[in-house]
């Protein structure tokens, strides 16, 4: 076999590195430093942090979660957590594909101090004493001790610690994609790659997503020569192709979460230097998927099979030719198919010296070309042997090699043992979409018996090796794909890449090893390295009943941690099935969970920007030193001083005049022949009563008689209303319109007027004054009564609609105009009232007045629990009209008369009883009766009054209520208060009809 | 759980952009004569049926229309053409 020579290096490679190949994606002359437990190490870029600490000699990078074990790099691609360090603070980062930056500071996790000498490292012996699920059945009882087998066990067995010092990636540079596409392809190997060129011909739009940071899948590291050109420089050649592709997007660096109904394909983008974010998510909704994801090495489970040094085949061949890393010095390789062979031939070739190559595949089976390659090299290829078990205390040292079928074992010392049972599809894309996968006893790998609409599998996970089956496979699932996405019929295209496909070799037969040869009681051979799940563990779920997989994995806690089905998954069921004596194609899959590659949680929480509304008045406010607060969508001003009880605020209303920016009221306009059947549907007082030029107030319930919105109506001509809503309502105003008169097909048309109108309220005894300087309209009493609605004249011809409203129980006009003239009408007013002191109110002195007032707010004096009647307001309530079917109407019916209901009352505290606050519990001896909504001391007043939600019996007029609150456990004050009807201020109303 | 509806104004959206309506369940009750239970069980009670059902949704992120549509809760996917005729 011929292999390409790596070509020489001009120079000498640094300290653990090989001499860079073409393959190479490290940059020798671009050193990056960082620090591993305080200590600095260099690295270079295009070094992962695995494969930098690797190179620096580091072989211990973690401890495992129950036996604190030693653990080493494994794979190269996150698939077990052995490999999780803290990176900047940030614990659980995968080091096998974090890309090193420099200045990070990489700590190990799970251990006290270093990971080659942790304490707990002690209990490696004890596993007796902690079989599978003794979690669940040995620490339960006597229950009192449970927080001190919990603590203590949480000490010792876990992952990373988190810093909540460290600002956890609210950095800002956390973004969002949404994406269409004809074609979504998973993967950007060979067969993805050939996909999307097939699939982009059409004309289709198409997007390739990709984890690693390059193109090419298994292809990109490998130099053995086909067809006349080393196999990277073929998946280069497909790569210039690709990106020369213009309706093609490709995603590198961008691994896939999942893949979810209709074909949305979710996952998320890391950022390179180049980009504006750290983590990109997207979601890309596509007509068709192609998944060609590839496969990884599938885990041999044998005794002491994670002693560092032992490693995946895929990771050592990385190793060497992606980061120019030696993997070690003495290799010895127990693999089952024949790309590890190859993996063995290229290292010998890299100049690490392969002692033995097992190959649990008996002889005969082997690539003729890659036995030939290895005695050629004086490798020894043992048929038919696998390794029994790994020696060395904190890494390999040395292994035992015996026959499958029994007999004389063998000795070789190592410092790299390369073990893999075969290779294993990434079933995970397929799993999430919902393909059925079935064991397949040709490949021995789960295979997709049966795909969703739209989906489709290529490349080496459908069991394909030969680059030229691996790319036909891809070229026709993309054909497919690009029909089904633009409805054509099967083309010719796609006939001649079926016929094509068909032609060449089809899926190479696979190993069914389930462990090495001579496990044993298997007390230390690993199934799961994330929960230090081993083969003994598998036997006693089994014996203990849990004898499925999924039962299993629950009982045990196989393939719970970060490596989830990847490590686990197949070999798990095939040892279930072995165990229990079931034929091998009965093993099943445990169910896969997304996410199958894990995003940072910063960047699901999402880049967080606070998108809010501002009124016409926003700075107008700010320039009178407003302190704004979110208020729905709306950024409102509160206060304007640091007062938070706003008495000047309040008094000036009340003494005087104030002015308040209310332009986030729900302004609405609703016109048509059937305008007045709506409200008469969705409003619960009689419609037909509103006049023109007077406004009525009246409110929404929904279907369970809740009070759901207030507002006032005005009739502005024939089948033509204006009204208004509370700020909250005003989103859902036009949907709850439509919604209730959806059966009913009437004409009539409803504009959310909003944002287009801007509303100030000016009120107090002096309101009258102010307005009447900016207007020559008629605003006295007499030609401007209370609720009188009317368009007046502002300033220099401004056209306002004015309504003499009383929310805050003073003379008050609320003035609705055009957005773009509020500015204007505030200048105007604030300059009118200059001399009579006028200034403005925010929503805490609206709060404080209206409540005085004994003016109900929705949400604050109503909840879920109350109706309309309970709260005093059914005197709106049109009882005799059914004919509507108002909204609400039948349920109010139903609790009018029902007994131990809620009741809103009003209270006065009693002299000397100091302040209780909004929240505090009404109290009948140790029984709660009900709740505080609001309560204030009122300066105008004099006294503290406020108003609860009680039960019943406690409502009466005159009845006292004790209140009591909970300043800290335990310590609590009461309140005695009187209860009175909730109108404290001016109950008469003479002030705001004046 | 992810799936597309067909908008009668906009054609085929992401879910993201509806406001569910609940099922069909017909239009108010005359009111008159209506019991307190025959409003609740109106109101309130709904058949789960794992077969495509009518159902209301509102285009909230889009033009703001009510419509009707057929749907499988079992798939999540719409369902063409039939169900339309039974009203």
């Amino acid at each position: 076999m011929a292999m390409s020579e790596a070509p020489s290096a001009e120079r000498s490679p640094p300290p653990g590195r090989l001499p860079p190949g073409p393959t190479c994606r490290v940059d020798f002359s671009r050193p990056l430093d960082f620090t591993f437990l305080g200590r600095g190490v260099r690295g270079f870029a295009g070094d992962t942090v695995a494969s930098a600490l690797y190179a620096a000699g580091v072989r211990t990078f973690g401890r495992s979660l129950k036996y604190h074990r030693p653990r080493g790099l494994y794979s190269m691609e996150g698939e077990s957590s052995n490999t999780f360090m803290a990176i900047d603070g940030v614990p659980n980062e995968c080091a096998e594909t974090t890309r090193l930056r420099a200045g990070m500071s990489v700590r190990a996790q799970n251990v006290r101090g270093d990971p080659r000498t942790d304490f707990f490292g002690l209990i490696d012996p004890f596993d007796r004493l902690m079989p599978a699920g003794f979690y669940y059945r040995l620490f339960h009882r006597p229950y009192g001790l449970w927080p001190l087998f919990q603590n203590g066990l949480r000490r010792m067995a876990g992952t990373g610690v988190l810093d909540t010092q460290h600002d956890h990636g609210r950095d800002g540079l956390r973004a969002e994609r949404y994406m269409n596409a004809e074609v979504a392809i998973v993967g950007g190997g060979a067969a993805g790659m050939s996909a999307a060129l097939a699939a982009a011909e059409s004309g289709l739009r198409v997007c390739l997503f990709e984890r690693r940071p390059w193109l090419g899948g298994h292809l990109a590291w490998r130099v053995r020569d086909f067809e006349g050109e080393p196999l990277h420089a073929r998946a280069e050649a497909l790569a210039r192709r690709l990106r020369a592709a213009e309706n093609v997007k490709v995603f590198t660096n961008s691994p896939v979460t999942g893949v979810w109904g209709e074909n949305l394909v979710t996952g998320f983008t890391i950022g390179t230097e180049d980009d504006p974010f750290r983590e990109c998510h997207w979601e890309c909704r596509a007509a068709t998927v192609v998944v060609a994801a590839g496969c990884m090495d599938r885990p041999l489970v044998f005794n002491h099979n994670d002693r560092p040094g032992v490693m995946q085949a895929g990771a050592a061949w990385r190793l060497a030719r992606t980061c120019a890393v030696r993997p070690g010095w003495a290799a010895v390789f127990s693999v089952a198919d024949d790309q590890s062979l190859e993996a063995a031939v290229d290292l010998s070739d890299l100049g690490v010296e392969v002692r033995g190559v097992a190959d649990a595949r008996e002889a005969g089976r082997q690539d003729p070309e890659l036995v030939a390659a290895l005695e050629k090299r004086g490798i020894p290829l043992l048929p038919g042997w696998a390794v029994s078990r790994a020696m060395g205390r904190r890494r390999v040292r040395a292994c035992e090699l015996r026959p499958l079928d029994g007999g004389g074992s063998s000795h070789f010392q190592c410092d790299l043992l390369v073990a893999n049972g075969g290779m294993q599809p990434r079933i995970g894309v397929l799993a999430t979409a919902k393909a059925r996968l079935a064991y397949c006893t040709h490949t021995h790998t789960y295979q997709p018996a049966e795909l969703p609409p739209g989906v489709f599998a290529a490349g080496s996970m459908t069991g394909l090796r030969d680059p030229r089956s691996i790319e036909g496979s891809g070229r026709l699932a993309g054909c497919r794909a690009a029909d089904l996405a633009s409805g054509a019929a099967s083309d010719r295209r796609t006939d001649t890449a079926r016929r094509d496909a068909d032609a060449l070799p089809g899926p190479v037969a696979g190993c069914d090893i389930r462990h090495g040869s001579g496990i044993g009681r298997g007390a230390k051979a690993f199934v799961d390295l994330d929960e230090d799940g081993t083969y003994k563990n598998v036997k006693e779920s089994a014996a203990q009943g849990f004898d499925v997989p999924e039962l299993a994995k629950r009982f045990g806690g196989f393939g719970l941690g970060p490596g989830q089905y990847r490590v686990t998954g197949q070999n798990l069921a095939m040892i279930m099935a072995d165990l229990r004596g079931d034929p091998i194609e009965t093993a099943t899959p445990t169910t896969v969970r997304p996410p199958l590659a894990p995003p940072s949680l910063a960047t699901l929480a999402g880049p967080g920007h606070d998108v809010h509304k501002r009124t016409p008045l926003h700075a107008e406010q700010a320039a009178h030193g407003a302190v704004f607060r979110r208020a729905g969508p709306w950024q409102r001003a509160r206060y304007f001083s640091d007062d938070v009880t706003c008495r000047a605020e309040i008094r000036n209303v009340r003494n005087n005049v104030g002015i308040l920016d209310s332009s986030p009221l729900g302004k609405f306009r609703i016109f048509g022949p059937d305008a007045l059947n709506a409200l008469q549907r969705v409003y619960i007082s009689d419609m037909r009563k509103t006049r023109p030029g007077r406004c009525k107030y009246s409110a929404m319930c929904n279907d369970m008689g809740h009070l759901l919105d207030d507002g006032v109506i005005v009739e502005e001509g024939e089948d033509d209303y204006y009204f208004t809503t509370s700020s909250g309502r005003a989103g859902a105003t036009v949907e709850w319109f439509r919604f209730h008169t959806r059966h009913d097909g009437w004409d009539y048309n409803l504009v959310n007027l909003t944002d287009v109108l801007g509303s100030l309220n000016i009120a107090g005894p002096n309101a009258r004054k102010v307005l009447q300087r900016v207007t020559t309209d008629d605003v006295t009493n007499e030609a401007f009564p209370y609720m009188a609605c009317r368009p007046i004249t502002v300033g220099d011809g401004v056209r306002a609609r004015c309504l003499r409203l009383g929310f805050v129980g003073e003379l008050s006009y609320e003035l609705h105009v055009p957005s773009s003239y509020s500015r204007y009408l505030w200048d105007l007013l604030m300059e009118a009232g200059a001399d009579l002191g006028i200034r403005p109110f925010g929503l805490e002195a609206q709060y404080c007045l209206r409540a005085e007032k004994g003016h109900i707010i929705i949400g604050a004096e109503s909840e879920a629990r109350v109706t309309l009647t309970d709260i005093g307001m059914g005197w709106m309530w049109d009882r005799k009209d059914t004919a509507s079917k108002k909204v609400g109407a039948p349920a109010l019916r139903a609790c009018e008369k029902q007994p131990g209901r809620m009741k809103l009352v009003g209270f006065r505290v009693d002299e000397g009883q100091g302040s209780p606050r909004d929240g505090a519990l009404v109290v009948d001896g140790a029984e709660i009766v009900g709740y505080v909504c609001t309560t204030r001391r009122s300066e105008a007043l004099g006294w503290q009054y406020g108003m609860a939600l009680v039960c019943d019996g406690h409502a009466a007029k005159g009845a006292t209520l004790s209140l009591q609150e909970e300043h800290k456990p335990g310590k609590r004050a009461t309140f005695s208060a009187t209860a009175i009807p909730p109108h404290f201020y001016d109950p008469r109303g003479t002030r705001l009809r004046a | 759980m992810t799936f597309r509806l067909t908008c009668p104004v906009c054609g085929k959206r992401d879910v993201y952009e509806f406001t569910f309506g609940g099922q069909e369940r017909g239009p108010r009750p005359e009111q008159e004569e209506l019991s307190a239970e025959d409003h609740f069980r109106w109101m309130q009670f709904r058949m789960i049926p794992c077969e495509p059902q009518e159902e209301w949704w509102y285009h909230a992120q889009g033009c703001g229309v009510w419509f009707r549509t057929t749907r499988d809760p079992g798939t999540n996917l719409e369902v063409e053409g039939d169900g339309d005729g039974d009203e």
